[in-house]
């Protein structure tokens, strides 16, 4: 009997023991480190869909954008960062490294904490869930925003990110972090910003080995004036000058009839300037123009793309291993490329937020690194106000009756527009 | 009894080694190891900045007077018919009276086999002739296509961006943040702020067919070689070498370069040359083929 127990019981002692020495491995658990940009390291041009074998970077030139930029950034566990990137370095201490305390009540690591699960240690997006998420967590390599009070090409201001980080992104897996302090959450978007200076002074210093003349062999020149003032200055000014760069938006007319700016706003809607009919469909219900991609995914759209159209040609050896290369890059260091579809403005959720103003924003700028153009210029403050007016009535549109089916009377409402804009088109 | 006991450890241990085996997904391809010392060494030159001042790579102007650079491109296989491209959206207007629309990026005149749109610009010029023109260039959409396959701007020359389709478009630059709505018979203006490295594609998202590429260059020495192939750039700095780069949308060349077998010209694989030309000299280099096999044909 006891014969019978003790032998039952050592197999799974032994591969209780087995499991544990493999989850925490043999060797001390390394040091967090920045992981290079591998997609970029092996096609660096801002124009995907001109890539070629010639043109990736060699090992030793990998090795040194990781060493200007560890020489420049620093690592995770101790960032570091030049006076010219504009950064506060006690802010960043709160956010990097891991998660610790050192003073009771204060908590240093909180990217860690908070962020780093979905958004990757390097802020690449692809941390260990990005993949089950849609939309996917945002890559701010490229230092690329969409929600933001700034013209199309600016940068978000410091205001912005702290919007985004106490509201949260309704529609998308993005929580809000109000419950931290206002000092956590400034902490945490100076460590974004951070995160995209540094992935921006990545994706400058990998292009532009392009760029060297033959006499540099193939090295990129270490010495300040390059690293300092060609590349990091401007991408650290473009931050900088963001609160410069903030959209005025005029008060809407104090005297509006909210019906009849509704009813402009839908012509307009539906009219040949705004066009909005195009992309979030006749019904509004995003089912316009669909079949389009933002352009983190567009890249790799492209990419593949060029991969497929290479794979009949008659290749030589050192191709073949550059597609070989490049098919391993795809499949760890980047996300299967979804389609961004227009946001169906019937369900009454915007991720960029809900105030009349943030939706006066999309329409005046559109949403850099997605389809949606800027508005501004093409129709009038005014003409603005109006679709933000028609926009935010489309969740409640509801011409029918009671106890008519809502699908139908939304169709019948539509049908009267679609013949208007018929007949504007011949 | 024992037999079964052995039996049970050896299924745990396949069932661990299984887990490992199969891991936890697609493994990510490491970048390379950094040395710690040249990390510290460029952190203390970044630091401290004691580096003497290099020379920062401005071409000093050397030479005098003005030359001009003219040749033709051809094709070196058989021309093709461009692709028929698909039209789904809008064909009230974009496929009118049964209208196709072709790919224009690889244009082959039939007869003289010359070849279209392939850009010829200087990398770096000394001195400019003329200053920025003030007046505003056009980039026009018709028929849902961009009426320039290539455009070629100046930074800080006004371009507007018009739209002659009774239709209305958006106009994306691609590297400059420029999306604009351009509705139907309107236009925006966009003064290009910055140099493009390479040429930019320029689309539109409500069309997704629809391809352009923008050159914008501070020099304005840029050439796109039209419908018979042949290309000339005008009042450039002589008695200096020159760098001049050259691309086509189709080229299989790294970031598009055109690499041509030019041994007397030391036309390199990145699609450049080095010349030097003499006051008033009107360089012909006569006709260079571009074999098909650097368009990916």
């Amino acid at each position: 009997m006891s014969t019978s127990s003790k032998s039952s019981r050592r197999p799974c002692l032994i591969a209780a023991i087995l499991a544990g020495l493999i989850a925490t491995g043999c060797s001390p658990t390394p040091p967090a480190a920045f992981r290079l940009n591998m997609v970029e390291a092996i096609s660096p041009t801002a124009e995907k869909d001109s890539i070629a074998a010639e043109q990736a970077l060699t090992t030793e030139q990998q090795r040194q954008v990781a060493t200007i930029l560890a020489a420049m950034f620093g690592t995770p566990d101790e960032p570091v960062c030049l006076p010219e990137a504009g950064l506060d370095g006690s802010k960043l201490q709160l956010a990097a490294g891991p998660v610790r305390s050192d003073i009771v009540g204060r908590k240093n690591g909180l990217y860690r904490e908070h962020c780093v699960h979905c958004h990757g240690i390097t802020g690449d997006g692809l941390g260990p869930t990005a993949a089950f998420l849609n939309p996917y967590p945002r890559d701010y390599r490229p230092g690329v925003f969409k929600f933001k009070s700034t013209e199309r090409a600016d940068k978000p201001t410091h205001g912005d990110l702290v919007h985004v980080l106490h509201n949260g992104i309704a529609g998308t897996s993005m929580p809000s972090f109000a419950l931290l302090s206002p000092t956590q959450v400034d902490a945490l978007v100076e460590y974004v910003k951070y995160l995209s200076i540094r992935g921006e002074t990545e994706l400058a210093l990998m292009r532009y080995y392009f760029e060297l003349d033959d006499e540099d062999e193939g090295k990129l020149p270490e010495t300040r004036e390059f690293l300092v003032d060609e590349i990091l200055q401007p991408i650290a000014d473009k931050w900088a000058s963001a609160a410069d760069a903030v959209i005025d938006v005029p008060e809407p007319p104090a005297d509006l009839d909210l019906a009849a700016s509704v009813a402009k706003g839908k012509e307009l809607f539906y009219g040949d300037r705004a066009n909005c009919v195009k992309c979030h469909g006749v019904t509004g219900l995003g089912d316009g123009q669909a079949n389009d991609y933002d352009d983190w995914s567009k890249n790799i759209v492209k990419i593949e793309a060029k991969l497929a159209s290479l794979a009949g040609n008659e290749l030589e050896p050192a191709e073949h291993r550059w597609i070989a290369d490049f098919h391993d890059v795809l499949d760890g260091d980047a996300l299967q490329p979804r389609t961004i579809p227009p946001r169906n403005l019937r369900k009454g959720i915007y991720r960029g937020g809900r105030r009349p103003l943030d939706l006066y924003y999309r329409i005046h700028a559109g949403i850099n690194g997605a389809p949606m153009p800027a508005a501004a210029g093409t129709v009038s403050p005014e003409e603005i106000w109006h679709i933000v007016n028609y926009v935010r009535s489309l969740p409640y549109d509801f011409d029918g009756e009671l106890g008519v089916d809502r699908s139908m009377a939304v169709q019948s409402n539509v049908a009267g527009a679609l013949a208007a804009q018929e007949t504007s088109d011949q | 009894m024992e037999w079964s006991g052995t039996w049970s450890l050896l299924r745990s241990v396949v069932c661990v080694a299984g887990l490992l085996a199969a891991g936890c997904g697609p493994v990510r391809v490491a970048g390379p190891a950094v040395s710690q010392e040249a990390v510290a060494a460029l952190r203390e030159l970044l630091g401290a900045g004691v580096e003497p001042a290099a020379e920062t790579a401005v071409v000093a102007s050397s030479g005098s007077g003005w030359a001009s650079l003219k040749g033709r491109f051809v094709f070196g296989g058989d021309p093709t018919q461009p692709a028929a491209l698909i039209v789904d959206k809008d064909t009230a207007v974009c496929s009118k009276d049964g209208m196709k629309l072709y790919d224009q990026s690889l244009r082959i005149d039939a007869s003289t086999k010359g070849l279209a749109d392939v850009v010829v610009f200087v990398r770096k010029a000394s001195r400019v002739k003329d200053p920025v023109p003030a007046e505003q260039l056009v980039f026009d959409q018709k028929n849902c296509e961009f009426l320039s396959p290539v455009f070629v701007a100046r930074v800080g020359q006004p371009v507007d961006v018009r739209n002659s389709d009774p239709i209305g478009h958006n106009t994306n630059i691609s590297g400059t943040s420029f999306n604009q709505l351009i509705p139907s018979g309107g236009g925006a203006v966009y003064t290009p702020d910055r140099e493009t490295g390479m040429p930019v594609s320029v689309t539109c998202n409500i069309h997704p067919w629809m391809k352009a590429y923008a050159v914008f260059r501070k020099d304005g020495y840029v050439a796109v070689s039209s419908a018979d192939g042949s290309f000339q750039l005008e009042d450039l700095p002589a008695g200096e070498p020159i760098e001049f780069q050259v691309w086509h949308a189709r080229s299989t060349g790294p970031n598009g370069g055109l690499g041509l077998d030019q041994p007397s010209l030391k036309w390199t694989s990145k699609g450049r040359f080095v010349i030097t030309l003499e006051q008033d000299e009107v360089k012909d280099l006569g006709t260079l083929e571009v074999p098909a096999s650097a368009l990916g044909i």
